[in-house]
């Protein structure tokens, strides 16, 4: 068994989502032109993630096995309604600017990965944790890429000017394609010291 | 237990009746929270639609509804409604307009001049196109190829020709996106179709 110190740091980093699973990469390639969006993107899915992950966790026992991706999608569409109708009263710039991705989460394969995997078989303190360290690793990857993409396509950081007008914008960091580049760079550099360790 | 006899759980009707609860129950909480945000998504909706009216008349706006009732009257004939811009003297008309778009519809608003013969400028609300091609119609550069060309000349409503992006572009032809025709094409046919009603109102176009 598992502390729970252990279950975030598996969950979030050394079995991350992205970089290891390869899963959630559609929302991550489109919201990571700018910090800001992928941040709260983050949040909704860390939101998401947790609560997610608790609710199938209590309900484990309950649940009748041939239902159960119903029964998850039922869940994770609730909580992702939730997120949306937040951002749409509070925060209507974000949520303007993060369009249909928000609903999208709903398909985001890492939540109902985890709740195949680790809800449905773990306690619900456990799985809170899990669904923390998903998320967490999950935001990390998108802000690490935006980082890069915002800095070099709009010569900021979370909309505050840092390069100054001496800077070309590099056009190209804001559109989609570099959003693989950097995603593929990201799993390079990520997974290389592994494989070298293990002699690939 | 007596051989044969099933837990509840193992029923067929368990399943049905494991999901009509669940539903239900997000359902209430969904619904809880829809009522406590309304209001303010409904507020937050109606001063962005003020001010996009504000901007399609190049009005600097310092309070979103003080100035849209400054300058803004609200107008109605024979079932269309409309919204009619004064400062000083009369600015134009901005007309609510629909329509179907490659994915969902699309709701935009057309602001004419006050001979109702050129347009001002188009401001898209609502569109479900895909995010990155089709969306693309609510940027500037795209709409703003509309601005000041005319929509009614020599008793006929215009009908815009599309070329491709980046071409250098005539009186009636607008660029498209390249990548979302469809999207494009659409704009440019709710233009065409709500114009030619909205016109045969007011009493422009008698046909």
């Amino acid at each position: 068994m598992m502390n729970k110190k252990q279950i975030f740091i598996t969950s979030a980093f050394t079995e991350n989502s992205i970089w290891k699973q390869i899963l959630g990469i559609c929302s991550a390639l489109a919201v990571t032109n700018l910090m800001e969006n992928s941040l709260i993107m983050g949040l909704g899915v860390i939101f998401t993630i947790t609560l997610s992950n608790f609710t199938i966790s209590i309900l484990r026992n309950f649940i009748p096995k041939n239902i159960r991706m119903i029964v998850q999608t039922l869940i994770i569409a609730s909580y992702v309604i939730i997120v949306d109708i937040f951002l749409r009263a509070y925060m209507p710039e974000i949520s303007t600017a993060l369009g249909p991705y928000v609903g999208l989460i709903i398909t985001n394969c890492i939540i109902m990965g985890r709740l195949e995997a680790f809800a449905g078989k773990n306690k619900p303190a456990d799985a809170i944790v899990d669904g923390i360290g998903s998320g967490v690793g999950y935001t990390l990857v998108l802000l690490i890429i935006s980082f890069v993409r915002e800095l070099f396509g709009f010569g900021t950081i979370f909309g505050v000017t840092i390069l100054g007008e001496w800077w070309t914008p590099w056009s190209i960091m804001v559109m989609p394609p570099s959003a693989f580049f950097m995603l593929a760079i990201l799993i390079w550099i990520v997974t290389t010291p592994k494989k070298a360790k293990k002699g690939d | 237990m007596a051989k044969g006899k099933k837990y509840f759980s193992e029923t067929k009707f368990y399943p049905i009746l494991f999901m009509i609860a669940l539903t239900i129950f997000f359902i209430g909480i969904l619904a809880t929270f829809h009522h406590l945000t309304a209001e303010r998504i409904n507020r937050y909706q109606e001063e962005k639609l003020k001010r996009e009216i504000l901007n399609l008349f190049s009005i600097e706006i310092v309070d979103v509804n003080t100035d849209f009732e400054r300058y803004i009257t609200e107008e109605s004939k024979a079932g269309l409604d409309y919204y009619v811009a004064y400062r000083d003297s009369l600015l134009g008309y901005c007309f609510p307009i629909a329509g179907q778009g490659l994915w969902g519809s699309i709701e935009a608003l057309l602001a004419l001049t006050p001979d109702l013969e050129q347009i001002i400028n188009i401001a898209i609300l609502e569109q479900n196109e895909t995010p990155g091609l089709g969306g693309r119609i609510t940027e500037d550069w795209f709409l703003s190829q509309f601005s000041e060309k005319p929509i009614y000349e020599e008793g006929e409503i215009i009908s815009y020709n599309l070329i491709p992006e980046g071409e250098p572009r005539r009186a009636q032809q607008v660029n498209q996106i390249t990548g979302a025709t469809s999207s494009s094409r659409a704009v440019v046919r709710i233009l065409h179709e709500n114009a030619k009603q909205i016109l045969r109102t007011m009493g422009v176009d008698d046909e």
